[in-house]
């Protein structure tokens, strides 16, 4: 049997006359099942707070001059950062994927006095996007452009 | 012509007055292979055990009375054909909910959360009747169709991690529906329900596990509601913020 | 501070949708080059020296985008890592939780603004 859950789970406001059994949880939650894509999907919050925290500190060394820039760059040759890394990289992917195919179906049916395109199109748009942002940041970043 | 399978089912019992938390007990079914869960769960009731309690009534997936947890996963029994489970097959009450009784649950606290979204057409003043009925454009309908084929069956909270949790959360059907109101175009209750959405029931509770559409036996599609929604939801807060508001 | 989170909502909301949306967009090509490609040395050599890095950073748009890869992912973040602590069954630490993990996302966020005002 499954766990129990909030024991105020779904209880009315007033107790009826028996005494009733406790809520208990869907029981593939956490990681079985569908359940486990979801469990990882709340917890690549962990990878984006490191992330954004991370990046903090590379345009803090930016604006702190070159040996600041340069020690933080170097300190990303670091296995354990490099394993970070893969694993964000990773993390992003999943969580694009996902938040995309959610996304159409959560656009209201009028927002103000416009329509949303039709939900494949939205679903285009955000992957054309996605890889248009995703070469251009990797031209500028590499060198290709702006050199 | 038929070929009879019997199969072991396991169902949860619990009787109040005797058991101080549920226990299991084991039946042997033989089960015609046209079948559906609730015809085994009939036949132990006929045949083998009348003191098993579970709720059922048009046996074709529109009461929404006989949701159970079946080998783990919330299924309308009526619904749900025998030939996809295996040898032993487990019936649960519904995730989520205090039990009363074997596999059946408390209602009310469902009937409470619907209630507070106000399901029904809100109109500052009635159309009359001689005005003839309220029209409505195809594609008006369209906006909130698939929203409106909720049976209640609560499979749907029965899915959800959140409901499990926090037990203020409105839920997938309530907030489904309250959003179906909200975009049909003869009603003007917007507000109001924004108001509940924003308010303890907490529509941005919600956190994408996206399992009430997975569960949703008629495709209604609660997840995309309840995201709808609170983007109306968050509009609706802008425009407190901007404009002014009577009364609240 | 359960009212207060609850007022607030709306707005932690938006800022989680969009950590998730131009976060992700954003954070692709950044991690796939600062995090990999250029530890394992495999951009070229002057693309992220100091010169030119910098040059990039502190053009107005160079600005905003360091900002939104600052901030946005934060928010995202904190939003999930409350819904994770919830899913486990800490909903009557809510509060705390929240608090806290937004806390870090709202710091986080205005020294990512001094940051790069100060580029």
């Amino acid at each position: 049997m499954a766990r129990v859950a909030d024991p105020h789970a779904m209880a009315p406001a007033k107790a009826g006359p028996t005494r009733t059994a406790p809520p208990r949880m869907p029981p593939e939650f956490p990681l079985q099942g569908r359940y486990r894509a979801y469990t990882l999907f709340d917890a690549t919050g962990a990878v984006y707070l490191l992330l954004g925290l991370l990046a903090l500190r590379l345009v803090w060394a930016l604006g702190s001059g070159d040996a600041a820039w340069r020690s933080a760059m170097e300190s990303l040759g670091n296995p354990l950062y490099l394993l970070f890394h893969a694993l964000a990289f990773a993390s992003v992917l999943f969580v694009g994927v996902r938040f995309f195919r959610l996304f159409p179906k959560a656009q209201p049916p009028k927002i103000g006095p416009l329509r949303p395109p039709p939900q494949p199109v939205i679903h285009a748009l955000l992957y054309a996007a996605w890889l248009a942002v995703s070469a251009l940041m990797i031209a500028i970043l590499a060198g290709g452009i702006f050199g | 012509m038929s070929e009879v399978r019997r199969r072991r089912f396991v169902v949860t019992r619990f009787d109040p007055d005797r058991d101080a938390e549920p226990r299991t007990q084991s039946y042997d079914v033989p089960c015609q292979p046209d079948w559906k869960v609730l015809d085994a769960l009939n036949y132990i009731k006929d045949e083998l055990d009348p003191s098993l309690s579970h709720r059922w009534s048009c046996r074709m997936a529109v009461c929404g009375s006989c949701g159970m947890n079946v080998d783990g996963k919330p299924t309308l029994t009526c619904k749900q054909a025998l030939d996809s489970y295996g040898d032993e097959v487990e019936v649960e009450p519904l995730s989520n909910f205090p039990v009363i009784r074997d596999l059946v649950v408390e209602l009310e606290g469902f009937l409470e959360k619907l209630q507070q979204v106000k399901p029904w057409i809100l109109r500052a003043k009635e159309l009359a009747v001689e005005a003839g009925p309220a029209k409505q454009k195809p594609e008006e309908l369209e906006v909130f169709r698939n929203f409106s084929y909720c049976i209640n069956c609560m499979l749907c909270y029965a899915a959800c991690p959140v409901v499990a949790n926090e037990p203020a959360f409105l839920g997938p059907a309530a907030i489904a529906l309250g959003h179906r109101y909200n975009v049909d175009s003869r009603d003007e209750g917007a507000r109001e329900r924004n108001q509940v959405f924003r308010g303890e029931g907490n529509v941005f509770a919600c956190s994408y596990a996206n399992e009430c559409s997975e569960v949703c036996p008629k495709h209604v599609d609660p997840a995309a509601a309840i995201n709808q929604a609170k983007f109306n939801a968050v509009i609706d807060w802008m425009a407190g913020l901007v404009l002014p508001r009577g009364g609240r | 501070m359960k009212q207060l989170l609850l007022r607030l909502e709306p707005l932690i909301w938006l800022l989680f949708g969009q950590g998730i949306l131009i976060g992700t967009i954003l954070l692709t090509g950044w991690v796939l080059v600062v995090g990999l490609l250029a530890p394992l040395g495999l951009v070229s050599d002057g693309a992220l020296a100091f010169e030119r890095a910098h040059r990039l950073a502190a053009h107005p748009i160079g600005r905003l985008v360091l900002l939104a890869i600052v901030a946005l992912p934060l928010w995202k973040g904190a939003h999930h890592l409350r819904s994770l602590a919830i899913d486990f069954g800490g909903g009557h630490r809510d509060a705390a939780v929240a608090t806290l993990l937004y806390a870090i996302a709202t710091v986080g966020s205005l020294l990512g603004l001094v940051a790069v005002a100060r580029l």
